[in-house]
């Protein structure tokens, strides 16, 4: 057993090695620290109590989402526990407490079955949620195939190496020459008849199935092997899969498929062991933490205020399960800017980063800020977090130092003048690798060839009307914007604050008598600004002095 | 493309002067009407309602009453619109024009047989047939000489009072000016800001503040034409009150608020008259039924929609309405194709003297209609039994220089409106 020891050591240290770590970065680099004081401690253990029972036994929460979600989790969370402890961990747990236990007996080899299958159909219920919809299965990224294949591959494996096992003649053997005394010529071929018949064991060679010869094996078995055998009928998926295979079970046997297949059974568990502390295969561990903390309150109360450390837990309690991205009040802006960091799921990832201090290039930091910017607190997406997560608190807390890092290029640009706003998208457009993203009406002088220079837009238009001082605070107006664009001047025009006031009512088109479209105009003015800002907006800190 | 299917009994293409006026009387008449057309005109005019001002205006002479002038008109120009109506006609148009306009609360003044002078914002006189009662003191002062205080903003461009003092000095010695900060904004002024700020009890209490140190000997104060946009003669009557002098308002330059206000007037008019308007729309395409009628297309995009009419009138006005445009050789007319009455060749359409006082002759391009008003086609027959046409899009005139334009315009509905009834 040097293979299962070593390998064993070796899965458990780097999963207790990975869990320090990871519990050491809990605290994260939080700028605005506050203080974790603990009066009301009695309350706190009630509902912490209830939390235990609802959230993290039953899953309450996530039963809120969706039953295909909270059927699916319990399955496996049900399925795979009860393997854990009463099957990886026999000898510890069960042989504790049932001091006749064998692995082979009912109700354990039943128990493991049932328990194999809640697990497995959990697991194509999960597959299925995530393929079924088109934005789940956009958010779902390499460690939630992982985590998914890695579970299937045990319970597999394991059914695999049960179902070998049932069918193979050399475990049989094995059996018999330990714990098996044959009293006559014919005992063991009368036996293995009878297994043949009952338990499904494959022999290379037909052994006589008529009723004298099973009712002696029948005697046999009942002599020597009932006492830590029950009848493989009960193992309701392993006996069934065994017949399935039976066209190979020669190939298998002879091959000694049952011990290969516990290599496998043992070296996936191992991979699990050892990837727990990674990603999301550490929300077994992290999301009970985090539920029982905080209670899945929706805000924290006045004697619980976040805790740095508290902090950390919620962000490594997300499963990914990605019901926040798919409810966020803000997921059309992803669809049109196809930034991953305006999704909560995904935006996490990247503040995990950010506050464990590792490295990220600036483009991912301009994303997470801009994410971090687009988000409008609307709390959707901690109401509604089966894990329990205080997003909101996560978000509020982050976005002013994730602005100091990577500005907002609006915040730049809305420091400097109009004329400084000019020249900077000026260079935007020369500097970016793109041809101006949108050319149409601002650029095409029939656009306004038949304008009057009548104001009349500008009369009617409610911004201008709200101002008290026009041209000072608006910087153009707009029958003067429509004026310079018909002269070509159309960079002067991009920067006016004019342009970025519009609230698009569309009076003035609707007034103009010549039917130009200034709306449409202004609208486009500012789109042309936005995708090249877009395309280069690290570049908006300066003042465009290279003209 | 919305479907219409109710049947019209005319259709009014066009909401200026003329279009307005139309689609008045013929649902005074008891028609069905129904009235497209984008901002016309009217958003532009000075408010004055001129009938005849000017004639020949070669020589630029003025004419005190319009009558006359119809009359000197009428004889040296014979295919001058008037020529096809009556006076009694022209009275009762602009007359029952003026009414409904009272009733709607802008109310006009004026003589019968007399032309009003007025003060224009560059300081010289205008004379017109009927004045808003808010330019009424204007006239009054005028006449009188009286010690008038013309009040301008700081930052409203096209009035100045100093040019108008200018203007006037020598004829009207107790006519001042003083430029004021507008109470309710600085910088760059737009009177339709400015008109609505002064809807406001407390910024007229403040601007009459700054205006009173100014106003010590004076018994008139004129106002550039900012004094409210929807209730003009409440804020003058609460300016004349907080002042104790007789306010008047002038026009400013186009696009003046005068012009808004009576657009207002009729957007809140005609649906009350059973109109049905389908403002900011134009006509694209007009089909002619077997039975005769009209099927139009009016506006564009997910708006446009199909009107059937009976009758029509063509009140689509010159080149600012759209009812002509001007293509590289030729002026054509847009919704039906009617032939346009204008110089043979384009180096004919302006003389050499941009400002010549006799004006050019694309100035009196027009389309061509019978003594029904009914447009004619090549051939010098009506085009249509069932089409009329009035306003500036007739052939013939300067309204521009002769002062004609309203008058003209709100005739000729009239004439249209009793033709089709007929």
């Amino acid at each position: 057993m040097i293979f299962f020891d070593i390998g064993l050591t070796l899965a458990l240290s780097i999963c207790v090695i990975g869990i320090v770590y990871r519990v050491a970065r809990w605290s994260g680099k939080w700028t605005s620290r506050t203080p974790h004081l603990s009066s009301g401690f009695f309350l706190w253990i009630v509902r912490a109590v209830k939390a235990v029972i609802l959230d993290v036994l039953f899953l309450a929460r996530s039963g809120r989402t969706s039953f295909l979600r909270w059927l699916a989790h319990s399955l496996v969370f049900f399925g795979f526990m009860g393997l854990l402890l009463f099957h990886a961990m026999d000898e510890t747990v069960t042989a504790t407490f049932f001091p006749f236990y064998e692995s082979t007996l009912d109700p354990w080899q039943f128990l493991r079955n049932l328990f194999g299958a809640m697990t497995l159909v959990g697991l194509a219920l999960m597959v299925y949620r995530r393929v079924r919809s088109t934005k789940l299965r956009l958010l779902t990224h390499f460690q939630d195939w992982a985590a998914l294949l890695i579970i299937g591959c045990i319970l597999l494996s394991g059914f695999l190496l049960e179902a070998s096992k049932i069918m193979s003649p050399a475990v049989f053997d094995r059996m018999t020459d330990e714990y098996f005394v044959p009293g006559e010529v014919g005992d063991l071929t009368a036996l293995k008849a009878y297994w043949a018949h009952e338990y499904g064991v494959v022999f290379s060679v037909e052994y006589p199935r008529d009723e004298e010869t099973l009712e002696l094996g029948a005697s046999l078995d009942e002599d020597s092997c009932v006492d830590c055998h029950a009848s493989t009928a009960t193992a309701f998926v392993s006996r069934p899969l065994a017949t399935a295979l039976g066209p190979v079970a020669f190939a298998l046997n002879t091959s000694r498929a049952d011990q290969v297949f516990w290599y496998f059974h043992v070296i996936f568990c191992f991979i699990a062991l050892a990837a727990l502390p990674f990603g999301k295969f550490f929300h077994p561990v992290s999301t009970p933490i985090n539920l029982v903390a905080r209670q899945g309150r929706r805000d924290d109360l006045e004697e619980f205020q976040p805790s740095d450390v508290l902090r950390g837990v919620g962000m490594d309690a997300c499963t990914r399960c990605g019901e926040c991205s798919l409810h966020c009040s803000v997921a059309p802006a992803f669809t049109v800017l196809g930034n991953q960091n305006i999704l909560p799921s995904e935006k996490l990832v990247s503040l995990k980063q950010f506050q464990t201090g590792e490295q990220m290039s600036q483009a991912s930091l301009t994303a997470f800020s801009e994410g971090s910017r687009i988000c409008t607190e609307c709390l959707r997406c901690t109401d509604l977090c089966p894990s329990g997560i205080n997003l909101q608190d996560l978000w509020i807390a982050s976005k002013a130092q994730i602005t100091k890092r990577a500005p907002s290029p609006n915040d730049l640009l809305r420091k400097k003048t109009a004329a400084q706003r000019a020249r900077v998208f000026d260079d935007l457009c020369k500097s970016s690798s793109i041809l101006p993203a949108v050319a149409g009406l601002a650029d095409d002088s029939a656009s306004y060839w038949a304008c009057v220079q009548c104001t009349t837009c500008t009369s009617v238009c409610p911004v201008v009307a709200v101002c008290e001082d026009p041209s000072r605070d608006l910087d153009l107006l707009p029958q003067q914007i429509m004026n310079l664009l018909r002269m070509g001047l159309k960079e002067e025009t991009l920067g006016a604050r004019m342009v970025w006031s519009c609230t698009t009512c569309y009076k003035c088109q609707e007034h103009c008598p010549q039917n130009i479209r200034v709306a449409d105009v202004l609208y486009e003015l500012r789109n042309t600004v936005a995708a090249r800002v877009r395309d280069g907006g690290a570049s908006c800190e300066g003042n465009g002095e290279s003209l | 493309m919305t479907r219409n299917d109710d049947i019209y009994d005319v259709m009014v293409i066009g909401a200026g002067f003329a279009g307005m006026a139309a689609a008045l009387f013929a649902s005074a008449q008891g028609l069905k009407v129904v009235q497209t057309g984008a901002t016309g005109g009217i958003d532009f005019s000075t408010g004055f309602i001129d009938l005849m001002g000017v004639h020949p205006i070669a020589e630029g002479k003025r004419w005190q009453n319009p009558w006359l002038a119809i009359e000197a008109v009428i004889r040296d120009c014979p295919k001058h619109p008037y020529g096809l109506l009556s006076k009694d006609e022209i009275f009762e148009s602009v007359d029952t024009f003026t009414r409904f306009l009272a009733e709607q609360g802008l109310e006009y003044v004026g003589h019968f047989a007399r032309n009003t002078c007025s003060v224009t914002p560059a300081g010289t006189i205008k004379r017109t047939y009927r004045v808003p009662k808010t330019a009424w003191n204007g006239s009054l002062a005028l006449g009188k000489k009286a010690p008038t205080l013309i009040v301008d903003f700081h930052g409203l461009k096209g009035f100045s009072g100093t040019q108008l003092v200018e203007t006037q000095k020598h004829h009207w010695p107790e006519l001042k000016t003083v430029r004021i900060q507008f109470p309710g904004g600085h910088g760059e002024l737009y009177p339709e800001h400015m008109a609505w700020a002064l809807a406001d009890p407390t910024v007229q209490e403040k601007m009459i503040a700054a205006i009173m140190p100014h106003a010590v000997d004076v018994e008139y104060l004129g106002f550039p034409a900012v004094l409210g946009l929807n209730d003009p003669q409440k804020v003058v009557d609460h300016l004349a009150e907080l002042s104790g002098k007789h306010v008047f308002e002038i026009p400013t330059m186009p696009p003046s608020i005068a012009g808004p206000r009576l657009r207002a007037v009729f957007d809140r008019g005609l649906p009350s008259l059973g109109v049905c308007t389908h403002s900011q729309k134009m006509v694209t395409d007009v089909q002619v039924l077997d039975s005769g009628m009209f099927e139009f297309s009016v506006g564009t995009g997910a708006a446009k929609l199909s009107v059937t009419a009976k009758k029509a009138i063509l009140a689509t006005g010159r080149f600012f309405g759209k009812g002509l445009q001007a293509e590289r050789k030729k002026l054509v007319e847009p919704v039906f194709d009617l032939p346009v009455v204008q110089p043979e060749a384009r180096e004919q359409w302006h003389g050499q003297e941009f400002f010549a006082p006799q004006g050019h002759p694309v100035n009196s391009a027009g389309i061509e209609v019978d003594e029904r008003l009914r447009p004619m086609d090549a051939s010098g027959r009506p085009a249509y039994d069932n089409l009329y046409a009035a306003g500036a899009i007739l052939a013939h005139h300067d309204w521009m220089r002769m002062k004609c334009g309203a008058g003209l315009a709100i005739a000729t509905a009239y004439k249209a409106v009793k033709e089709l009834m007929r």
